[in-house]
């Protein structure tokens, strides 16, 4: 299928300009985007986008799903900051063409910059949406993109992400990230296990029920599996999962000690991990087909929690070989370490999918969100209390980080922007939530 | 990949741990120091063996190579299960200053009578468990609490007892004895706590 990619330019200071539309017809999948503005941060102007109930072209509805969808929809777009939702749109028949130009025009003079309608069909137990995106700056109220998503009825919620996330790949060239799972721990100090839920909190699902402690789930690469440390069997081995298919756990490393604080390679071919089969917690390479491990660190002192650099060239670490936990970065085959913190106590450091910060915990006191640049510079405070603020995992935009944090009294949830602004809660009470896993967008 | 049903399925846990229970080797406790366990893993052991090939799963682990070799790595350890050993009122917990691993000297001189008893009771194998507060991170908190529980096992060599006799595991802060959020709970939380099988 070919479908036009529309690129509009996003001038940040002030007022939101909308120009230079191209309109080269691009074969779909490609990856080759036209990014004008790369919103890393809260408090940029929003473009207002209006959504009007989905019109039911055929089909019999009994979920409500003409409002669901926009209303999911519009929720994953207030929430990737970028957009502001405006509501109240009356509902569109369908053919009526001098309808949606009426409504169009009226959105367009009360300050709205785009509009998203959706024409939905429903056949036994699918849900096709045929999305349509406007431009309300142009003179004409231009048609600039149009997409279909076809899905079982039962996953709605899931039509609407993908929606909202093309809605976000033409106005930025690169996809929103609604469509997305985030595993966690939950339970009691008896028994944690992993589970995962929609990135807005939804559809919370259980992934392991072995009735022990599970621990550091980290999703690969494809987002089909999670790596993690289990206790099922006595003693603290690395697991893998896959969440969305009918396989067995396998056993990844089960060496006498530790196995534990995986980090999936970028290629998804090694996990590198901590070891401390040689006695002494040290990081190891694993090849996940093969089981070989390559050890990379060589120090007596605690050295554990790798995290890759997106391009798979360098691992950032932990070791207290300074007196403190700090975090170190060598290349990936061990050599050329370097010290990037060298006060306080900072622990669980991961890379961000865009390579341009580490985003860690530092403890001052309690513990809050930090990030700092690959080369050291600039180390800055995302979070500030209340309670402690730990376990930040990326999403794949590097725009927004997921965490836990105790301030509401017990462990939750939240969000934030990679600047710290936008904290919100994504779980809210119902137990403990911890260690949260952002996975990369779903196939 | 539109069209496809995406369901998060539960794992058949029970049946994971049934087939370990039944392959798990017995065997006498090694130190953690030691190299995997030599011998093919029993047959049935999830993950040991070859994985359910998935339908296009490029680079899934148990890919040919892995089953049959002599020393998979990734074999679980020799070491009896935790399960196996109990607590025994001769042997003291000692405990950990904030942040650190070594033997403080009060303790060491509860560490000497630990040693003693076990040297008088040499039929017992030991595992010691490493705990931290709750004030680290999870999994730094692992790696010190293998620390702990390492020391632990240096000073007791030390003292004559056999390396091979002793098991190690770290909790981390996984299993806190006490729940307060006081320097006297935390004080508590931070030891090694020990752990005997007859052998």
């Amino acid at each position: 299928m070919r479908r036009p990619t529309v690129a509009l330019a996003l001038v940040a200071a002030g007022a939101v300009a909308l120009a230079g539309l191209l309109a080269t017809p691009r074969p779909a999948g490609s990856q080759a985007v036209d990014v004008f503005l790369n919103v890393m941060a809260g408090g940029a102007k929003k473009l207002n986008i209006v959504i009007p109930e989905f019109t039911l072209v055929a089909g019999r509805d009994t979920q409500g799903l003409p409002k669901r969808i926009p209303d999911v929809a519009g929720a994953d777009l207030t929430f990737s900051a970028l957009f502001s939702v405006v509501s109240g749109a009356p509902p569109l028949p369908a053919d009526d063409p001098q309808t949606l130009k009426q409504m169009l025009t009226e959105s367009a003079a009360s300050g709205a910059h785009a509009a998203l309608h959706g024409l939905l069909t429903l056949k036994r137990d699918r849900a096709e949406a045929e999305m349509r995106l406007y431009d309300l700056t142009s003179p004409e109220q231009r048609l600039i993109a149009t997409k279909r998503f076809d899905l079982p009825a039962a996953d709605g919620r899931r039509l609407a992400h993908k929606i909202a996330d093309e809605v976000v790949y033409q106005f930025t060239g690169e996809p929103g990230i609604a469509d997305t799972k985030i595993a966690y721990v939950s339970g009691n100090p008896q028994a944690k296990e992993l589970f995962a839920m929609d990135y807005d909190g939804a559809g919370r699902a259980r992934l392991t029920g072995n009735d022990s402690i599970n621990l550091s789930p980290v999703w690969s690469p494809d987002a089909r599996s999670l790596a993690f440390t289990s206790y099922m069997r006595g003693y603290p081995y690395l697991y893998r999962l896959f969440a969305f298919e009918r396989r067995p756990i396998q056993l990844l490393a089960g060496f006498l000690g530790i196995n534990i604080a995986p980090a999936w390679s970028p290629d998804g071919r090694q996990v590198a991990l901590t070891l401390s089969k040689d006695g002494n917690p040290e990081i190891y390479l694993l090849d996940v087909a093969t089981g070989a491990v390559r050890r990379l660190t060589r120090h007596p002192a605690i050295d554990t929690e790798p995290t890759w650099s997106p391009t798979g060239r360098e691992i950032a670490f932990i070791s207290d070989r300074t007196g403190t936990a700090q975090i170190f970065v060598m290349d990936a085959e061990g050599a050329n370490v370097r010290q990037l913190t060298t006060s306080g106590f900072n622990t669980q450091p991961r890379w961000s999918p865009k390579g341009d910060a580490i985003a860690y915990t530092s403890r001052q006191g309690g513990h809050d969100i930090w990030a700092i640049n690959p080369d050291g510079s600039n180390p800055r405070r995302l979070t500030a209390g209340p309670g402690s603020n730990e376990s930040a995992s990326w999403a794949p935009n590097g725009r927004h980080l997921a965490f836990q944090s105790n301030r509401l009294g017990s462990w939750q949830l939240f969000s934030m922007l990679a600047d710290g602004s936008e904290q919100q809660p994504l779980t809210r009470g119902g137990g403990e939530f911890t260690s949260p896993a952002w996975s990369p967008r779903l196939p | 990949m539109l069209h496809r049903r995406w369901q998060l399925l539960p794992i058949l846990p029970v049946l994971v741990l049934a087939l370990f229970l039944v392959g798990c080797p017995k065997r006498p406790a090694t130190t953690s120091a030691a190299a995997p366990a030599p011998g093919a893993p029993a047959p049935g052991t999830p993950g040991a063996g070859p994985s359910v090939a998935g339908p296009g799963a490029p680079g899934a682990p148990g890919a040919p190579g892995a089953p049959g070799a002599a020393t998979t790595p990734g074999t679980p350890g020799a070491a009896p299960s935790p399960r196996e050993f109990t607590a025994i009122a001769a042997l003291t917990d000692i405990h950990f200053d904030f942040d650190k691993y070594d033997i403080r000297p009060g303790d060491a001189k509860v560490l000497d009578e630990n040693a003693k008893w076990m040297k008088s009771n040499p039929t017992y194998l030991i595992l010691i468990e490493g705990h931290c507060d709750e004030r680290g991170t999870n999994e730094y908190n692992l790696a010190l609490g293998e620390r702990r529980a390492k020391s632990t096992m240096n000073y007791l060599v030390s003292q004559g007892v056999r390396a091979n006799r002793i098991t190690l595991i770290s909790y981390g802060e996984e299993r806190p004895q006490c729940t307060e959020k006081t320097e006297a709970c935390w004080d508590k939380n931070r030891r090694a706590h020990f752990l005997v099988k007859a052998g």
